[in-house]
C-alpha cells in the first residue's frame, strides 16, 4: 500500500495513470506519443509504477506493452475515504467537547 | 520479462502531498485546543475510549477502541501550534498524523493531516513551504482527481 502512495505521489506518474486509464493497453513508445515527455522517462516510470503493482506487463515481440491495474487504486481511494470519514467524526468530536466544556465555564 | 525501477532515488521529491487532510472550525483558543490534542485524559473524550500518550518528542502514543488498536511514536511538539506523531496497527503500515492550529477571530483552525509514512518524510520538509504558497487546496484537487481513476478504471 505504501508503495502504491509512493508512485502516485508523482505528478508526472499521475499522468501517465490517467492516459492508462483512458486506453486499455499501451507500450511505452504510445505513451510518450500523449505525454510531454521522453519515451526513456515513461519507461521509468512504468517501472515504477510496476514495481508498486499498478500495471502489468507482458511482452510481445519487440515491445511491452502495459495495462492498468486497478485494484491497487481502488484500494488507495478506499484508504482515503476511510481515513478522511474517520478524522470527519474525530474532528467533529473534538469541537464538541471543546464547545461544551466552553459552555460550562461561561 | 524484469522491471528495475531506476526512479526509486530520492529525487523530485517535492510534489508530494499528504493524503488525507480534514480541517474543523472550533469556538475554542489554541491554548484550549492544544489541551484537547496532547493531554490524554481530554484525548479519551474525543479520540478513542483508552489514550496513552507522553507528550513529548520521542514519547508514546497509544489508541485504543475496543479490539482496535494503534500505537507510535511522538514526532513534533510546539506548543499551541503543531502536534505530529506515527501510529499503526500491529502488522499493518504506519503512517504520519499532524495536526496544526491556527488562532482565528473567535475561535481556531484545526487541520489535520494523514498519510502513509514512506511519503510522510517529505510532508514535513516540504508541508510548510507549500502550504504558506497556497498550493495545498490545488495539489490535493490534483490528488482526487488522480484518485477518482480507481472509481473508473
Amino acid at each position: 500500500m505504501d508503495a502504491v502512495f509512493d508512485a502516485l505521489a508523482d505528478p508526472t506518474r499521475r499522468r501517465v495513470v490517467e492516459t492508462l486509464a483512458r486506453g486499455g493497453t499501451v507500450t511505452a513508445s504510445g505513451l510518450a506519443a500523449q505525454l510531454p515527455i521522453t519515451r526513456q522517462a515513461v519507461s521509468k516510470h512504468l517501472a515504477a509504477l510496476h514495481g508498486a503493482e499498478l500495471v502489468t506487463a507482458s511482452r510481445m515481440g519487440r515491445e511491452t506493452h502495459y495495462k492498468l491495474r486497478p485494484q491497487p487504486l481502488d484500494e488507495a481511494a478506499h484508504w482515503i475515504q476511510m481515513v478522511s470519514a474517520e478524522w470527519d467524526d474525530r474532528l467533529e468530536a473534538l469541537r464538541r467537547t471543546l464547545e461544551k466544556r466552553r459552555g460550562r465555564s461561561n | 520479462m524484469k522491471l528495475r525501477d531506476e526512479t526509486a532515488a530520492p529525487d523530485h521529491h517535492d510534489e508530494k502531498a499528504p493524503w488525507v487532510e480534514r480541517e474543523t472550525l472550533v469556538e475554542a483558543t489554541p491554548e484550549e485546543v492544544w489541551e484537547a490534542l496532547t493531554d490524554e485524559d481530554r484525548l479519551e473524550e474525543w479520540m478513542a475510549p483508552d489514550v496513552e500518550l507522553d507528550p513529548v518528542e520521542g514519547g508514546e502514543i497509544a489508541v485504543r477502541d475496543g479490539d482496535d488498536g494503534r500505537t507510535g511514536t511522538v514526532e513534533t511538539v510546539e506548543e499551541g501550534e503543531r502536534f505530529a506523531f506515527t501510529w499503526s496497527r500491529s502488522g499493518e503500515g504506519e503512517s504520519f498524523v499532524e495536526f496544526t492550529i491556527q488562532a482565528l477571530p473567535g475561535g481556531s483552525r484545526v487541520t489535520v493531516v494523514e498519510t502513509p509514512v514512506h511519503s510522510a518524510a517529505t510532508n514535513t520538509a516540504a508541508g510548510s513551504t507549500a502550504m504558506a504558497a497556497g498550493g495545498w487546496g490545488s495539489r490535493l484537487a490534483r490528488l482526487d482527481r488522480a484518485m477518482r481513476f480507481a472509481l473508473v478504471a
